[in-house]
């Protein structure tokens, strides 16, 4: 299937034909240890899907395959048509473009305004500056509920604050895809539900997301489809009703039951 | 009864002048260019091709191994033997700059090794080239945490810089020494020129903690 | 004109560094002497002992090395004093050295939790035993590849003492220079003896601090 190169700016859109992720047999060791054991995966444009597990089975290192933070060493894997290629780049630049990431510790760049971190990849990528580049900043800030913030610096920011910058600032490159990597799992109770909110309003409007998470209910509410992942494969899948009430496999179902 | 006479000195200030002026020029010409390049070989050896990042280990090694009279001495009188005659002044900011270079290297180095990881991995994420996440992620960061020893490092080359004046560049202790020739004030001349040291030293260092974070790494 | 040999060069090279090494020994040993001194007298918390060695420290610190060598070179005669090349290098070189090390030092006994001083001093040891059995061993461990380190910084001072006429390696290389017309050889084999001497050193202290935190 041709991907035909996408414009910048353009918005995702249901498209059932081409699915924006494919992954096949996708296998990934560190050193001695397999991490990935062969997954096989699609996910269509505008598409929630949860991945949930124990920690060791291999969601994160998935996760970061799809945006090339981590390099499998065997597989198939190609995002809107195209296959990743590690050591082209100006490629993985590209691909970067169309999939954005967010993060457990939120990495916001310390030295730089909340404004300037939002900014900043647009500006040195997409040469997109003045004050066409900060109106794009507020809008986005105020997107995810932090208008005011725009000269403020991380360090006077809740966590929940900070998470919620991060995601403006991956928003700001305009991805087709959003990989969220345990983006509540560091945040104290009482902030999780500001960040859960701006990524539900995301998925309402159609964006591609695909979430490590731990927050059972969101998942529940939110998602198409949860994968739960076991030992490096993906060990069970299906719509989160089924999942979650009717887990098929011990494994999962013990997974649950761990919850409480 | 020692008898001095600081007196014979002072009158010379505008001398003393002259020197002060061509040893803070000196100094800041060689810290600019001096940081740049230390700079660029902490990238090398973080980030660079593998014989790039050995050669830099030897040239850091070779300088810090060595004491800056003989690599001014090898510069302004072994070079022309190669054909490379230099001015006492070119040698003199030569030889700075090599030597800040190299001390700058190791303290830049040890600021970038420091990053923490997410942060690149944040820059990355966001399709920013490598050279891009060095510069506006990975740097000003890292020049923040080791201002205060490349501040002292640029404050060592300066004092070291009097031994300029032995190839006759008109810093201040060539002047010092001129005035003592003259009036055969040695001691007086050497305390004034001692203090003037000890000032500059001062000045200096408020200056770059001044300019370092308004220019270079924004807090 | 006569043509030297790189052996003669080399040979009268080696002749000179004796002397090199010799000053830096006496300017380390000496200074360190003189730095421990200083050292507990600041931290044994003497009148006003803090505020001067602190002085003392900035005023070394703060001050070109040639100067200071000018300095004992021209001032001590002014007292009557006279001084050959060879001590005021010496002494100017042992007070250097004094006030960096004693700084050195003083970090490594600050950087000893303030814990332990509360355990000995719980422990109802005098101060002098508080410093000889508790934070002493400590803070030596900690001390001893900065130290090391510093023995570096000395040797290379020792190149200034050509300035005062002192025959060392530096001084026997600018006059073997302008013997033999070859200062580029000349210069790079005095560089390489002080590579020769410093490298070794460098590369010890920084062994001695890897080891050092991978005990802790």
């Amino acid at each position: 299937m041709a991907a035909d190169p996408s414009s910048v700016g353009a918005s995702p859109a249901r498209d059932a034909a081409q699915p924006v992720v494919t992954i096949q047999g996708l296998r990934k060791r560190f050193g001695e240890m397999e991490v990935l054991r062969g997954i096989d995966l699609q996910v269509q444009a505008g598409e929630v899907v949860a991945l949930i597990g124990r920690s060791g089975s291999g969601k994160s290192t998935l996760l970061r395959c799809i945006n090339g933070l981590e390099t499998p060493q065997e597989g198939d894997l190609r995002v809107e048509g195209r296959r990743l290629e590690p050591d082209n780049p100006q490629a993985m630049r590209a691909l970067r473009q169309r999939v954005g990431m967010i993060f457990q510790s939120f990495n916001l760049f310390p030295h730089l305004t909340v404004g300037r971190n939002v900014l900043l990849a647009p500006g040195l990528v997409k040469g997109l500056r003045g004050a066409a580049a900060d109106d794009r900043a507020r809008q986005l800030l105020a997107r995810v509920g932090l208008a005011d913030k725009f000269d403020a610096r991380p360090d006077q920011l809740s966590g929940g604050q900070q998470q919620r910058v991060a995601i403006a600032r991956a928003l700001a490159m305009d991805p087709a895809v959003l990989l969220c990597d345990e983006i509540t799992s560091a945040l104290d109770p009482e902030l999780v539900g500001e960040v859960l909110k701006v990524v539900e309003a995301l998925a309402e409007e159609g964006m591609t997301l695909l979430m490590v998470t731990h927050e059972m209910q969101f998942a529940r509410r939110v998602a198409d489809r949860v994968l739960f992942m076991h030992a490096g494969r993906i060990h069970e899948q299906g719509p989160p009703q089924q999942l979650f009430e009717q887990p098929r496999t011990p494994e999962l179902q013990q997974f649950l039951s761990a919850l409480g | 009864m020692i008898d001095l006479d600081f007196g014979a000195v002072l009158a010379q200030w505008p001398l003393l002048l002259k020197g002060v002026a061509f040893t803070a020029g000196l100094t800041l010409v060689s810290a600019v260019v001096g940081v740049a390049l230390g700079v660029a070989c902490a990238w090398a050896r973080a980030w660079g091709p593998r014989a790039l990042a050995w050669g830099v280990a030897a040239y850091v090694e070779l300088i810090r191994n060595t004491p800056f009279i003989v690599q001014l001495f090898f510069i302004f009188f072994g070079l022309p033997g190669l054909g490379l005659r230099l001015s006492p002044e070119a040698a003199s900011v030569l030889a700075m700059v090599i030597n800040l270079g190299a001390y700058a290297a190791e303290i830049v180095r040890a600021g970038v090794e420091s990053t923490p990881r997410g942060q690149v991995e944040a820059g990355v994420s966001l399709a920013l080239s490598r050279a891009q996440v060095f510069l506006h992620v990975v740097l000003p960061p890292a020049l923040a945490r080791v201002w205060p020893a490349l501040v002292s490092q640029i404050v060592i080359v300066m004092l070291g810089s009097a031994v300029c004046g032995q190839i006759a560049t008109q810093e201040l202790s060539y002047f010092a020494n001129l005035i003592q020739s003259r009036n055969f004030r040695a001691f007086e001349s050497y305390i004034v020129a001692t203090l003037l040291y000890l000032a500059l030293a001062v000045a200096l260092r408020r200056l770059l903690n001044w300019a370092g974070p308004r220019w270079l790494f924004g807090r | 004109m006569v043509d030297f040999t790189l052996w003669d060069i080399v040979r009268n090279l080696l002749l000179a560094a004796r002397w090199t090494v010799a000053l830096s020994l006496i300017a380390f040993v000496g200074g360190g002497l003189v730095g421990l001194l200083l050292l507990v007298a600041r931290v044994g918390r003497w009148p006003g002992a803090a505020g001067l060695v602190a002085g003392y420290v900035q005023l070394f610190q703060g001050t070109p090395l040639l100067m200071q060598l000018f300095l004992a070179y021209f001032g001590l005669p002014l007292l009557g004093v006279q001084i050959s090349p060879w001590t005021a290098a010496a002494l100017a070189l042992t007070l250097y050295a004094s006030a960096f090390l004693t700084e050195i030092w003083r970090g490594c006994v600050e950087a000893i939790p303030k814990g332990q001083w509360e355990a000995a001093q719980s422990l109802a040891l005098s101060f002098g035993e508080q410093m000889r059995h508790v934070i002493g061993p400590q803070a030596l461990r900690i001390a001893v590849a900065p130290t090391v380190g510093f023995l570096v910084q000395v040797v290379k001072g020792t190149a200034l003492a050509s300035v005062i006429g002192f025959i060392e390696l530096t001084k026997a290389g600018t006059m073997i220079a302008n013997a033999t017309f070859a200062p580029f050889t000349v210069y790079a084999c005095v560089a390489l003896m002080y590579f020769l001497l410093c490298f070794p050193i460098s590369a010890w202290s920084r062994r001695l601090e890897r080891r050092l935190s991978l005990g802790r």
